[in-house]
């Protein structure tokens, strides 16, 4: 739900301001406080200050009752362990694919809706599972994807060889298997977004297109896709924001096992916290996703709405 | 032309590949949980949906779930709207002092990922009493609303005219007078953009439910569906499938009903 929005540096600039020579009085300035307060003790309290406690709590051992200042042992000891290493593959394996999938199957749907025959009415095929949670998504897939699941059966029938040890038992199929159940939930997002980009292009543009002797996928290439520029920023700037925060269809189809082999950083963090008791590592893990996240958001927008 | 053939043919084996996950869904929920062969089942057997659901409210408290999330999602989101509301008023409307201080204060947290609030909530919830409680829970999820219900207020409020408050103060109209009278009819289709996109948030939450509650009688939806799917051998897939169907009907009629309100709050977002 977040990133869908420019980082905006100049926030409250472009906003009507007291005209200048006019100073506040003190009576003025205050008044704002009762509008303030709300929204500012909430995240204040329950958001800004968990954050700076996870910080610190990251640069000490914790075991839940004592914890001593450390430094950076957290940190580096992550460096060292394999677990986290795989754990950081498995979260780059979701970026790229939350990119390539869900971008791409919901720009050819978006593009597809209004030619096909019915496709006006298919697309809420593709959209409807957007309304479902992660947790009912990974119920479904849960269902398809065990060993005598739905998919195995289909395959057994089509006379194929079966996947004898389910799909969600190893690396990297697993992983892959999981994108594609995201894929499946998250398509709905990105066509009803570029639905809106493609209304937006405006008439003549596409008509001199055609004028020019552009049609078909040249048309698409050429005229269309420049056109979709920035929904398509959106979008990608969502899916990655999104996949990095992947948890709940992880946690309930594999637990980020077998030996944490499908876990990403969202998942590490969890179970080394609440699981495994080790609040200063689960911390640090934490705040190398909010670095990440925060990070690649970051020179993300900046970049492709610098070329905008 | 043969191009037409491949692109339709390509959207419907896609819209097929889409279809069947819903489709297996469907009819597998439906299926009586104990004519269930073993495997899942591609045709309907029998109409067993209510029998299935009666034993995942029975195993389950489903129905607690559902009543929970139905109070955590609507009091949250209304909570969260009002103070977003009012702070975009005093950021954008009113004169304050340091208005994109204020905005980065409050629209931070959701740059953050939520796994780095959770260790902390955790242990300050225990020590304080508010863990396993409904007012913990609404106060988290009011909370992780507002950054982006604020985002989308202040968006809106940007857009109305400077002219129109300061005609208001000429009138003699206080900030609260005017905020309730003019500026809160003026932004209620954002506002209530912003509430049902938050509401279906909070009810698809499943990470701070299994992390700050535990009794089935405080833990929203997704928890008790969580652990629904966790009994998968031993209720049947048919049971775990209705459970999901019902846990997932209210943001599904939400969606479909409010689409409108659902692309216009991704919009404001932009």
């Amino acid at each position: 739900m977040t990133l869908l929005e420019k980082p905006r540096a100049e926030a409250g600039e472009d906003r009507p301001r007291p005209r200048p020579g006019l100073p506040l009085s003190t009576r003025d300035r205050l008044s704002a406080i009762p509008f303030l307060i709300g929204a500012v003790a909430l995240v204040g309290a329950l958001l800004l200050v968990p954050f700076i406690a996870t910080v610190y709590q990251s640069l000490t051992r914790d075991n839940g009752f004592t914890s001593t200042f450390i430094g950076f042992e957290n940190y580096l000891n992550l460096l060292e362990n394999p677990t986290f290493g795989r754990s950081v593959l498995n979260t780059l394996m979701w970026t790229v694919g939350t990119l390539i999938l869900p971008v791409g199957v919901g720009l050819l749907i978006a593009v597809l809706t209004n030619s096909v025959p019915g496709g006006r009415w298919l697309k809420y095929v593709f959209v409807l599972p957007y309304a479902l949670s992660g947790t009912a998504t990974a119920v479904i897939w849960g269902f398809i994807l065990r060993s005598d699941g739905a998919l195995n059966q289909a395959i057994e029938f089509f006379g194929g060889e079966a996947s004898t040890s389910g799909w969600l038992l190893s690396w990297p199929t697993n992983t892959i298997v999981m994108i594609v159940a995201s894929t499946w939930q998250a398509t709905g997002v990105t066509v009803i977004l570029f639905m809106i980009g493609l209304q937006a292009i405006p008439k003549e543009v596409v008509q001199a297109g055609e004028l020019d002797g552009a049609s078909g996928p040249r048309l698409f290439w050429h005229i269309i896709l420049p056109q979709l520029r920035p929904v398509t920023v959106v979008v990608i700037g969502m899916s990655i924001a999104n996949s990095l925060r992947v948890f709940d269809l992880i946690w309930l189809l594999t637990k980020g096992g077998p030996g944490a082999s499908s876990e990403t950083l969202a998942v590490t963090m969890y179970r080394q916290t609440f699981i495994l008791s080790d609040y200063g590592t689960g911390a640090a893990v934490a705040v190398v996703l909010s670095v990440i996240i925060v990070g690649a958001s970051w020179f993300y927008l900046r970049h492709q709405l610098k070329r905008g | 032309m043969t191009l037409r053939i491949i692109r339709n043919v390509l959207f419907y084996a896609l819209a097929v590949v889409w279809a069947l996950p819903l489709y297996l869904l469907v009819v597998n929920a439906l299926t009586h949980a104990a004519n269930y062969g073993g495997a899942p089942s591609w045709v309907p057997k029998g109409f067993g949906f209510f029998d299935n659901l009666a034993t995942a409210w029975a195993e389950s408290q489903l129905g607690y779930g559902m009543l929970n999330s139905l109070l955590y999602s609507s009091a949250s989101a209304g909570i969260a709207v009002l103070a977003a509301g009012m702070a975009g008023f005093a950021v954008v409307v009113m004169p304050t002092k340091r208005p994109t201080l204020w905005f980065w204060l409050i629209y931070l947290g959701t740059l953050l990922p939520l796994q780095i609030f959770l260790a902390p909530l955790f242990s300050s919830y225990v020590s304080t009493g508010m863990y396993d409680t409904n007012l913990g829970m609404i106060l988290i999820y009011s909370a992780i609303c507002v950054p982006f219900a604020f985002f989308i207020v202040r968006n809106y409020l940007t857009t109305i005219p400077p002219e129109i408050p300061e005609a208001a103060k000429l009138d003699g109209a206080g900030w609260a007078r005017m905020f309730r009278s003019i500026h809160l009819p003026l932004i209620r289709s954002s506002l209530f953009a912003a509430f049902i996109f938050q509401f279906t948030w909070v009810w698809n939450d499943l990470l701070f439910g299994i992390t700050l509650t535990t009794s089935p009688d405080r833990r929203p939806v997704m928890a008790a569906l969580a652990e629904i799917d966790g009994g998968f051998s031993s209720f049947g897939p048919p049971v775990v499938l209705a459970a999901a169907i019902v846990a997932s009907l209210p943001t599904i009629v939400l969606f479909l009903t409010c689409q409108r309100f659902f692309v216009s709050s991704l919009r404001a977002a932009r």
